[in-house]
């Protein structure tokens, strides 16, 4: 095949990829049936009392729950956890599934601490850092660039 | 998701295994193997170029989501398929799609409050499978996993090439 024609396939399935991205989005709400945070943000009590998944950064914590931001369409909303035990501190990652109430409350039937704090984020860059680093390695070990056709050719043929 | 050096992992004991049985499986196509589950971690590319921001410069809805699914993972294949000599096209696409689903199934055992994995097989289906919540994606306990999974299959490797 022809650089020319690779290209073009190339172009297609871009294309294609693309047309995914905006498709995911604008169906993103028949693979989610909670609302968002900007929709509770825009229009929060007529969400109360149906049982939601929310995402958030935990902004503050106390005996008797913690506090969460969440984002969405760059528009966040604060909120108030109770109820379900996570240990988790400010600066970190939680998801919370349980029952949406008035003064931007939430009872949790459920919490997983995605990140428990501000730190765990970084661990995965580091360690996903090392893996890209370490398969590059690999990977040039057993191919290379034929500059003739520009496409990747075996090591050993 | 896990982190990418899990998924690699994970793949490189995976094909090792699936190598024991298929004889041109060897180093060089389990390298490109390991490529393919690294594709569903380009969801990342959001951390430098944010999704709202591509959605304001482009006036349309945007989201990265695909790469971690099952489509983007077809495409992208494809992608990855297309930069190699086309003689090898038959065995590079197969692998580097295998490998992304590695990556795809490993995710679909992530915690989720709610107990329903991600709807990784849109945009086949926006089903979302149950999940058995095994872990989230900072526990080091995953690379753990993946670090003994790869070392016992890289032992073993080790005495099946030499018998």
């Amino acid at each position: 095949m022809k650089l020319w024609q690779r290209a073009l396939v190339a172009v297609v399935l871009l294309s294609v990829l693309g047309g995914l991205f905006v498709h995911a989005d604008v169906t993103s709400e028949a693979r989610s049936p909670y609302p968002a945070p900007h929709e509770l943000a825009a229009d929060y009590d007529s969400y109360v009392g149906e049982t939601i998944l929310i995402f958030g950064d935990v902004t503050g914590t106390d005996g008797g729950g913690f506090d969460i931001e969440a984002e969405s369409e760059g528009v966040t909303i604060d909120l108030r956890i109770e109820g379900g035990s996570a240990a988790v501190e400010s600066g970190g990652v939680v998801q919370v599934y349980g029952e949406l109430r008035s003064n931007r409350k939430m009872s949790a039937q459920n919490v997983v601490v995605v990140n428990r704090s501000g730190g765990s984020e970084w661990y995965k860059y580091v360690v996903s850092a090392l893996g890209a680093l370490g398969f590059l390695v690999a990977f040039l070990w057993e191919w290379h660039i034929d500059t003739e056709t520009w496409t990747l050719e075996g090591r050993d043929g | 998701m896990a982190d990418l050096l899990s998924h690699l992992l994970a793949a490189y004991a995976l094909f090792t295994v699936a190598s024991w049985r298929i004889d041109w499986l060897d180093r060089q196509w389990v390298v490109v193997g390991m490529g393919g589950a690294a594709i569903p971690d380009l969801v990342k590319v959001g951390i430098v170029l944010d999704s709202d921001t591509v959605e304001t410069v482009l006036g349309v809805p945007f989201s990265y989501s695909p790469l971690s699914k099952l489509g983007g993972v077809l495409l992208v294949a494809g992608l990855i398929s297309l930069a190699f000599q086309s003689r090898y096209w038959r065995r590079v696409y197969p692998l580097v799609v295998c490998g992304g689903l590695s990556s795809l199934l490993g995710d679909g055992l992530r915690a989720y409050a709610d107990g329903r994995a991600s709807a990784w097989l849109y945009p086949f289906t926006n089903w979302r499978p149950p999940t058995p919540s095994l872990y989230v994606s900072s526990d080091p306990r995953a690379l753990v996993v993946a670090l003994v999974f790869a070392a016992v299959v890289l032992v073993l490797d080790r005495r099946v090439v030499d018998a």
